[in-house]
């Protein structure tokens, strides 16, 4: 029989029993559009915060204390202080003086969690200390006022710059220009001078628009009440710098810190350019994807199971015919195609519908949520391929069992 | 008269037992059968008298545990599923008890299945042939649902006839439908053996057997009368009777009248 004959029976017989198919096809189309859905969050995800690492400058070297193992995650990247607290402002200013040939600017960086109040409402924020070169070494601008000078940081004066996220939160609205005003800073009082220009948010990460910035002298003396710097941000003069400027810091630190080899074993710091950053980014949102698509493979199985189970019910409801057929001069063949033919057209149409079903979830989670989303044609590919083959995967067992049927005994069925 | 050069089925010696329960059932016991090409045979018996399994066993659905069973000259019981499906295509039509159409499906789709399976070409016309030569060629559309027990009985018929099978095997083709109905069926079976179809049929109704040419009646898996049928019905003279008043009609029933 030919194969246009074998699609036109599967078509009739999905036909006469609707209901059941777009159920059977619901399992695969949820499972190819979750799968499509996961991996453009993941590979959008990694984009996104590639192009923030990216955004970062090319000329970007970062200092962050630990040892080298440590790896970074979403928690960490929050909470830097760690169980070693090695680095100091007095490493960060050392470093500053020490290298002018290759090093632009340093920016050290304190940060901790205090609760902010103004006119009587109340909000959380993140205080991050640092001198006045962050705003060139991190590429930030301000929107209004100005940001803080070297003399209000030697000088421990009580001013701070607010990113949108705060004066949204203490007053309903970001494009509120709060300088001038008072704020209460773990019940301190510190004046606003500027607000910084807004950098939005990626997917996941923290809110770098959530900010409180201050001199890092008053930071680390009146809000926190710590000794060490969290990390240290550094702008070479060139890329052709950085290895040079790498290489100069960490023996620096080494010398510093008195540390003995081996190297870089026994480092207490790890100096790290955009690759190293990247490669960090990547491994844990890879990890994420990896574990969002184990997910997906298993709703997909799950479809290839409710496809495996109506198969059985419906070869089983349909015993006669298949003696009918039989008696009539069907083939084994002929019997295993009809109903192997049913289970992948059920299979593929699932994973075409799913396959829309992910991308228009795509655009609508990206709009709606504002997520950062990637939908790859390959993605497309895997899921349409998957899920034909978990369709003759899970259809085989219950066409083979029709093909197989005695004919007398199926005739005999009632 | 030397008739092995037509000699359509020949079974020599076939014996088939089951086991059911822990106990040996001989459904077959040794049974030689010859049919020669045109000839119309009932078989009769009791349930349990080995008819089902000698009508599946000459349809190919099975082959025999010993024994040897030819048809056209070809050795069954050493053919693969594959080569029986095929002997069943060509040379088999099977009429049901039950008819046995496939639901919701057309007469004329249920007709072009076998040429589908046969792999043969102007399935539409040959399919609306045959359903126009047992007076369906006006039903053509209609699914089973929508069609009498006749009517689906003659649709069954075109089916097996389309592809031009030597035999036609027939399992009680009147047992769900009326007498009148029944009658037509007949006529119809009687003018395709005019037309040199051979017919093997099972029935247990004395009246639908008169109307073949041969009896073979079984019990036990045995063969036990084999003879040829005197005072043969014609379908055509009873559907006359049928259709006149009622007292004229026990007349022709009755045999000797």
């Amino acid at each position: 029989m030919a194969v246009i004959e074998y699609f036109r029976l599967a078509i009739r017989s999905l036909n006469s029993n609707k209901m059941r198919t777009a159920l059977t096809m619901l399992g695969i189309i949820i499972g190819v559009a979750v799968t499509i859905l996961v991996v453009a969050i993941g590979q959008g995800a990694t984009k996104s915060v590639t192009d923030q690492i990216n955004g970062l400058g090319t000329n970007l070297l970062m200092i962050r204390q630990g040892p080298r193992e440590m790896r970074l995650t979403a928690a960490s990247r929050n909470a830097p202080a760690q169980s070693q607290n090695t680095l100091t402002l007095l490493d960060s200013r050392t470093i500053a003086k020490q290298f002018p040939e290759s090093i632009l600017g340093v920016a050290p960086q304190v940060r901790g969690n205090v609760q902010v109040r103004l006119n009587g409402a109340n909000a959380t924020s993140t205080v991050l200390g640092s001198t006045p070169e962050y705003l060139v070494v991190n590429n930030f601008t301000m929107r209004a006022g100005r940001f803080f000078t070297n003399y209000e940081d030697q000088g421990n004066l009580k001013v701070c710059v607010v990113g949108n996220t705060v004066a949204e939160n203490l007053t309903g609205k970001g494009e509120t220009d709060l300088t001038g005003q008072i704020l209460s800073v773990n019940k301190s009082n510190y004046t606003v001078i500027g607000m910084l220009a807004p950098k939005g948010t990626g997917t996941g990460g923290p809110d770098p628009d959530d900010v409180v910035m201050m001199p890092i002298t008053p930071a680390m003396q009146r809000v926190l009440g710590v000794k060490n710097i969290s990390g240290i941000s550094i702008a070479c003069t060139s890329p052709e710098m950085m290895p040079l400027a790498q290489q100069q810091i960490t023996s620096l630190l080494r010398q510093r810190h008195h540390l003995h080899p081996p190297f870089p074993q026994n480092d207490d710091f790890q100096v790290m350019n955009q690759t190293d950053l990247l490669a960090r980014s990547q491994s844990v949102t890879g990890t994420m994807t990896s574990l969002l698509t184990a997910v997906a493979i298993i709703s997909l199985i799950v479809g290839g199971i409710g496809i495996m189970n109506i198969m059985l019910v419906s070869v089983t409801e349909r015993t006669r015919e298949v003696g009918i057929r039989k008696a009539i001069g069907a083939t084994p063949r002929d019997i295993l195609m009809q109903f192997l033919i049913e289970a992948s057209i059920i299979s593929v149409l699932g994973g075409i519908i799913g396959v829309v079903c992910g991308v228009l979830g795509t655009i609508l989670l990206a709009s709606i949520a504002g997520w950062s989303t990637m939908v790859s044609p390959t993605a497309l590919g895997i899921a349409l391929v998957v899920s034909a083959s978990v369709g003759i995967f899970f259809g085989i067992y219950p066409a083979r069992k029709a093909a197989s049927m005695n004919p007398i005994q199926a005739l005999r069925y009632e | 008269m030397d008739r092995s050069s037509d000699l359509l089925l020949c079974i020599r010696d076939v014996y088939k037992i089951y086991v059911m329960g822990g106990q040996e059932v001989r459904a077959l016991d040794g049974v030689s059968l010859d049919v020669h090409v045109g000839e119309f045979v009932a078989v009769m018996g009791p349930s349990g008298s080995g008819k089902s399994t000698l009508m599946n066993l000459i349809g190919c659905l099975d082959v025999p545990d010993s024994g040897s069973y030819l048809i056209d000259g070809a050795e069954v019981s050493t053919l693969d599923e594959y080569e029986l499906a095929r002997i069943r295509n060509k040379k088999i039509g099977f009429v049901f008890q039950g008819f046995n159409l496939i639901a919701r499906t057309t007469a004329l789709e249920n007709v072009e299945l076998p040429l589908m399976y046969g792999r043969q070409k102007n399935r539409t016309e040959r399919a609306t042939a045959a359903l126009t030569r047992v007076g369906l060629g006006d039903r053509l559309d209609h699914k089973s649902s929508e069609l009498s027990g006749g009517q689906q009985q003659r649709v069954a018929i075109a089916r097996a006839i389309v592809s031009q099978p030597r035999l036609i095997l027939a399992d009680e083709p009147t047992g769900n439908i009326s007498t009148l109905q029944s009658e037509e069926i007949m006529q119809i079976f009687q003018e395709l053996n005019e037309d040199g179809v051979t017919i093997v049929m099972v029935t247990h109704e004395e009246d639908i057997a008169r109307h073949c040419k041969r009896r073979v009646e079984m019990r036990d898996g045995q063969v036990v009368s084999d003879q040829p049928i005197e005072n043969r019905l014609l379908a055509k003279d009873v559907l006359l009777e049928l259709k006149k008043p009622r007292e004229s009609k026990v007349s022709v029933l009755l045999p000797g009248a």
